[in-house]
């Protein structure tokens, strides 16, 4: 473990005016599992998609092997010996496995695609990682585990120097996960070096030899797995204090609002129950994937669950029913603004009606002068900044587009508000006008439930917090006795409650 | 054996087939005539300017785009060829013609949805109406005759081999050579990785801008070409030849088991579609229905095929994100 693989020196990468990478470095030593950890937005998927072909940084510097690492090309990327295994699996549902394997690079006899060769190949593959997968099959409805296996083999079949693994187990069962770790370290012994990123701590523990961790676009530290602890790790990963940011105030609780009892869903999550009350702010924290959004979704009605009731000020939700649900008085401001939350090529003003047409109509016509007044006076309460209240929502920034969506909501002037990860991708700024908008909705009594993958803003904005990991609901914290250490370690199952 | 029936229906031309074969037996019973000799050619002539038209298609469908102008190339192309080569040319000039104009017109559409990366839907909606202009503009209110047609095009349009019509056995020849090659390039292979998931094809270092460039170049061409059997089997050409052929041809490929959403299909696929098509044509003339319905009877079988397209696709199994310890 002594021969340097790849290193990287400076990478800096700025996306608009986000910077997403600040002068990180990284060095692989060939025959070692490496961990690469952080919060999401610390980076690690930018430096990823960079050894990927996918980015271009900036500015920095990579070697891979003693030469200049060729950039910003997935085939380039791959002939440089660098195979990649994404956290979503990216198969094409119509080709074979075999063909999956070696999409893009199909083995040839003579000029002819070699459909045998293929098949024995991936046999062979699959049969080392010891599944049951038939190379002759299509891949349309594997399950997400048999998809990330299909990925590994792809991965093994690269013979390659470094192999980055982007969170390969979160869809495995325990059993899987031990074969694959095999395969890491088999591969390790043959003297690749393998990337691992996880947010599972006690897999990070188990099979790395190195860890590195990120935050805010910067490397914060590489040390032996052997010399560190989970606690050590987990402060690296959080790093700054949770600081005044956060204008919480006291809340006045009122009647429950929001009553879930065992909800469940099959595969997504079991026997989910909470309160939440008028004026009281609940953070639903997790990993990606935990199933908080899934949770949300079947409150609001979208998706259906198996067992159990939702009801909001004793009247019972039913499914499949977001009209009944906003009737009632719930609000969903979706996790992905641009693909649920906003339409957005209308314009603000249309956006922001969206939810109270009824108001605004005079027989079957809508008002433009109404849209417009509401839209406006919503503008004035959340500091929209905008130039004309007829511009499409396209052209406001991100944080500008999230006040709309949030204005669309309040204009219905809900019970319950569902906040699906309030600030992603928003700059510190409007950031804290949201916080601070949040604030004094839950003041005037509206009761909120609150996603987030930001463990400040889920400390420094929650009154109560729940932790799912899983699909199970792990636990409950109070304001008080919350801390990001003990969330994360909930959340990964570095303890166990 | 069930299993074997099974795998059998797993192929997507194979549901297809037995369509088409149903459709000519009950029609064959009911109207002898219809199974004949010139029946059967019939049927062989109407098809072989689609099925030809169907091979480009294929390609582009499969990537999950569309080539709408092909039946303005196929006409414009029909048409120049008897302007420009005059029947004292030979099959060589008319390639040339057919080639020139397919691969001009394919190359404008795949610069600009490989390369500016327009929306192949409105880039060649555009080339529909640009070449049908342009044609408009060079034909006027003139008409190929037959004795315009390059004699050795009209000879192939006239006569047969075995009975079966030379263009047809052109036709056939293309399909199956497309076929064999779309099954079998590692270029074409990628034409089906592309559609089946766009993102995941750049990440696994396909070079999509080149495949689909030449994906367009070959329809274009085989546009052209399709022109040319249009011109053998018509022996005229005016400015309304070939006006609407690609909403027949995308309808034959569909019904054919070329997806929509791409991915899956192969010409020869297509060429099925286009045969079950034109027999239904021809079976209800042949068993006294009125012509009018034919296109309620096409639109009918479209909307099966993709609703048989949906349900399949729609079969995958639920995601899972909770743990089996």
């Amino acid at each position: 473990m002594d021969r340097e693989v790849l290193t990287i020196v400076g990478a800096t990468k700025n996306f608009g005016g986000v910077r997403a990478l600040n002068s990180a470095s990284l060095t692989l030593y060939a025959g070692e599992i490496h961990a690469l950890l952080g919060e999401n937005g610390a980076g690690k998927s930018t430096l990823l998609k960079t050894l990927a072909g996918v980015h271009r940084l900036d500015s920095g510097q990579i070697t891979l092997d003693g030469k200049v690492f060729q950039q910003g090309s997935t085939r380039l990327a791959r002939e440089q010996g660098i195979a990649v295994i994404y956290q979503e699996p990216n198969l094409f549902p119509d080709l074979t496995l075999a063909e999956n394997v070696f999409a893009g690079r199909q083995l040839k006899k003579g000029k002819l695609v070699d459909w045998n060769q293929m098949a024995q190949e991936a046999q062979s593959l699959f049969d080392q990682l010891g599944v049951a997968l038939n190379p002759r099959a299509r891949a349309r409805g594997l399950s997400i585990a048999d998809q990330q296996i299909v990925e590994i083999a792809k991965a093994l079949s690269l013979n390659a120097k470094v192999i980055v693994m982007d969170e390969p187990t979160a869809a495995l069962s325990s059993q899987e996960v031990d074969r694959l770790f095999k395969v890491a370290r088999s591969l390790e012994s043959q003297g690749a070096a393998v990337v691992f990123v996880s947010h599972r701590l006690d897999e990070v523990f188990a099979l790395t030899t190195r860890i590195t961790v990120m935050r805010d676009g910067e490397t914060i530290g590489t040390t032996l797995t052997l010399d560190t602890t989970e606690a050590n790790v987990i402060q690296m990963m959080v790093g700054r204090e949770v600081t005044e940011l956060f204008p919480k105030s006291e809340p006045n609780v009122g009647e429950v609002v929001l009553s879930v009892k065992n909800l469940s869903s099959e595969g997504l999550f079991e026997d989910i129950s909470f309160e939440v009350r008028a004026g009281e702010i609940v953070g639903l924290a997790g990993l990606v994937g935990s199933g908080r959004s899934e949770i949300a979704r079947a409150i609001f009605g979208i998706d259906k669950y198996s067992r159990g009731s939702v009801q909001l000020c004793g009247q019972t939700l039913q499914q499949f029913s977001p009209s009944q649900a906003m009737r009632a008085g719930v609000a969903l401001v979706p996790e992905d603004r641009r693909l649920q939350g906003l339409f957005m090529a209308a314009s603000i003003a249309k956006n922001s009606s969206i939810t109270v047409l009824d108001r605004i109509r005079k027989g079957f016509l809508i008002r433009s002068k109404s849209e417009a007044d509401l839209a406006i006076n919503w503008g004035k309460t959340l500091q929209l900044k905008y130039s004309e209240i007829t511009d499409p929502v396209e052209r406001l920034s991100g944080g500008n587009q999230q006040k709309v969506v949030l204005a669309k909501w309040l204009a219905s002037n809900p019970k319950l508000l569902i906040i699906d990860e309030p600030t992603r991708g928003i700059d510190v700024g409007t950031k804290a006008q949201v916080h601070k908008l949040l604030d004094d909705e839950a003041q005037k009594g509206l009761a909120i439930l609150m996603i987030s993958s930001e463990l400040p803003e889920i400390l420094g904005m929650s009154d109560r917090i729940l932790v799912v990991k899983e699909g199970l609901l792990q636990r409950e914290f109070s304001r008080a006795e919350a801390t990001s250490e003990k969330i994360i370690a909930v959340a990964t199952g570095a303890i166990t409650v | 054996m069930t299993k074997y029936v099974a795998k059998l229906l797993n192929i997507r031309e194979i549901p297809v087939l037995i369509a088409l074969l149903i459709v000519l037996v009950v029609t064959g019973i009911a109207n002898p005539q219809f199974l004949s000799r010139s029946g059967a050619q019939d049927l062989f002539l109407g098809v072989a300017v689609i099925a030809t038209l169907s091979v480009g298609q294929t390609f582009v469908i499969t990537m999950r785009h569309v080539d709408l102008s092909v039946g303005s190339t196929a006409g414009f192309t029909a048409y120049m060829i008897g302007k420009e080569s005059g029947d004292h040319h030979g099959l060589i000039t008319c390639l040339f013609v057919a080639l020139t104009i397919g691969l001009l017109v394919g190359a404008c559409n795949g610069f600009m949805v490989a390369y500016l990366k327009l929306p192949s839907l409105v880039v060649t909606l555009s080339s529909l109406w640009i070449v049908r202009g342009l044609f408009n503009q060079i034909a006027g209110g003139n008409t190929i005759t037959d004795f315009q047609v390059p004699v050795s095009l009209g000879y192939l349009g006239r006569h047969s081999f075995l009975d079966v019509p030379y263009i047809f056995l052109i036709a056939i020849s293309l399909v199956l050579f497309a076929t064999y090659v779309m099954r079998n390039a590692r270029s074409a292979r990628d034409l089906y990785a592309m559609g089946s998931n766009p993102p995941a094809s750049a990440l696994a270092g396909i070079p999509v801008a080149r495949r689909t460039f030449f994906a367009f170049l070959a329809c274009g061409a085989v546009s052209g070409l399709g022109g040319a059997i249009l011109l053998a089997r018509f022996h005229s050409a005016d400015s309304n030849s070939g006006l609407g052929l690609e909403l027949n041809v995308i309808a034959a490929c569909v019904v054919g088991g070329v997806a929509i959403a791409g991915g899956v299909g192969t010409p020869l696929g297509a060429l099925i579609g286009a045969l079950l098509l034109q027999s239904i044509t021809l079976a209800l003339g042949a068993l006294g229905v009125s012509q009018f319905w034919q296109l309620a009877v096409n639109g009918t079988l479209l909307i099966s095929a993709i609703s048989l397209d949906r349900y399949l696709s729609l079969r995958v199994k639920p995601t899972r994100i909770l743990r089996a310890e």
